[in-house]
């Protein structure tokens, strides 16, 4: 699970409030950096798509701080080292095996090789 | 109602792939060409959910945009994954996503499996929900009417064989379930033990109760026609390889028969149930004959019924090598997916209607929805 789908998941447990959903707390316990091409246009488009707030602290909670800014500057789009760095948060960090916690309920998502289980039973949902 | 729907579709749909998940091997087919160029055709950086991606055919496609996955089969997740691509296993009527922000959505041969109009109604707008305004979804469904077969009705179970002959994954695919993915908290069943629907009925839509037995009829063909229909079952799902092009254009004629739904789910019990919402189906079942028998998910076996008689009459001796399953389908009729979209889900506006390969094929527009 890349962290760039980590930034759209949100849980969907019956009765949270709305966006009690989101963002989920990761519980890592196998974590893998791997390369990615960069593509800075590619990039830049995903910025302004991204909860930022949510993406540094998932970072920070994988023990990636991401140096990245509380907010992407005015001109992010021409700042490749800025783009980088981004890239590299989103698409680069890996979570392998874990867990998802909703915030609100605490409902526990596992992660198993690479793939959120979000599947909700019947009463949950 | 919506439990004996989750129910049907657990086991005639959820089940099914999952035991035709080691044998899907997609190496013998390739994307629908308008599914991908509608992918091709998003600006680059965009999110595309595919929402019922089985082994990520389409997650390939582009590596201009972010492509997500989702998938209720673990295997193909499992598969989809092992190819490299983003993907999550979750049901598609509820989507693990934030709203609105996908910038494009796929549900290509997924609303057909759902066994009542107001669970294709929720499942369409759950992929609404999760689009940005301007955002465009894409959706195929089987057609009712097309060009090379004919539905009798709109409710069906298609058989899906696991080994063609042609077929040039080789061997017959050993039975069973490979479920690499385990619950760590909390447990889902995902075969679940056949439960006694006491009282309650089917699901569906409009049904008639139609008697079995003596109406059954079937054509024992040639092995030739045996694998021109099993990969004409498939062919409604992705377009076959080149080679296999030749097949498609065979007229298949197919001999079916009626069997009513609560036959195959329950037993008599349910018949004798005070349930004002008692529905019988009655289920058109298209089978091929020399395929093996009809083999039935496991957990709809019930001795005695008159599906169970029709495939212990028929078996052949290589069944236990080959074995057929069924998955449920409603096929749409021209305009039936337009109307529900139109009537019941107005964020969303149709742009494109079209048929292609057997299947109904829509593009529609996320709009801004304004509360007065």
């Amino acid at each position: 699970m890349k962290l760039l789908t980590h930034n759209l998941l949100s849980s969907h447990v019956r009765g949270l409030r709305p966006g009690g959903g989101f963002p989920l707390q990761i519980q890592a316990s196998e974590v893998r950096v791997r390369p990615v091409p960069f593509n800075a246009a590619f990039v830049a488009r995903l910025v302004p798509r991204l909860r930022w707030a949510a993406l540094l602290e998932a970072a920070e909670s994988l023990g990636h701080p991401s140096e990245l800014p509380p907010e992407p500057a005015a001109d992010y789009e021409g700042d490749e080292s800025f783009l980088r760095r981004v890239h590299h948060i989103l698409l680069e960090v890996e979570v392998l095996e874990g867990v998802l916690q909703c915030p609100d309920s605490g409902r526990r998502f596992p992660i198993s090789r690479g793939i959120p289980n979000m599947l909700l039973s019947e009463e949950e949902a | 109602m919506d439990k004996e729907a989750s129910q049907l579709e657990r086991d005639h749909i959820h089940s099914v792939y999952e035991k035709i998940a080691p044998c899907f091997n997609d190496a013998c087919y390739k994307a629908w060409p308008k599914v991908q160029q509608f992918i091709s055709e998003q600006e680059r950086g965009s999110l595309i959910a595919d929402i019922g991606c089985g082994n990520g055919k389409y997650l390939h496609i582009s590596s201009q945009v972010y492509k997500l996955g989702c998938d209720y089969c673990f295997p193909t997740v499992e598969s989809a994954r092992s190819e490299g691509h983003e993907v999550t296993v979750c049901h598609s009527l509820c989507l693990p996503y934030r709203s609105e922000c996908f910038d494009a959505v796929l549900s290509i041969a997924v609303i057909h499996h759902f066994s009542t109009e107001e669970r294709c109604m929720r499942a369409i707008k759950e992929t609404a929900r999760i689009l940005r305004v301007g955002g465009q979804i894409m959706i195929y469904v089987w057609a009712m009417e097309q060009n090379r077969r004919r539905f009798e009705k709109q409710d069906v179970f298609v058989p899906w064989n696991p080994s063609p002959p042609s077929c040039s994954s080789g061997e017959p695919c050993p039975r069973g379930v490979q479920k690499s993915i385990l619950h760590k908290d909390k447990e889902l069943a995902l075969n679940q033990p056949c439960h006694k629907l006491d009282g309650t009925s089917e699901v569906h839509r409009t049904a008639r109760s139609s008697s079995c037995g003596g109406e059954k009829k079937a054509l024992w063909t040639a092995l030739e026609k045996s694998r021109r229909w099993s990969l004409f079952s498939r062919s409604l799902d992705s377009v076959l390889g080149v080679g296999d092009q030749r097949h498609q254009e065979d007229l298949i004629r197919y001999c079916s028969y009626d069997v009513q739904l609560n036959e195959l789910n329950r037993g008599k019990k349910a018949e004798k149930s005070g349930d004002q919402l008692a529905v019988r189906r009655q289920l058109k079942i298209d089978h091929h004959p020399k395929q093996g028998a009809f083999c039935q998910p496991q957990n709809e076996r019930r001795p005695g019924s008159s599906l169970q008689r029709a495939v212990s009459e028929r078996t052949p001796t290589t069944q236990s090598r080959q074995q057929t399953w069924l998955r449920y389908h409603h096929v749409f009729k021209e305009g039936e997916l337009a109307e529900l979209i139109d009537c019941h889900i107005p964020e969303l506006y149709i742009t494109q209607s079209y048929f292609d390969h057997a299947n109904r094929c829509m593009i529609a527009e996320k709009t801004e929805m304004w509360k007065i």
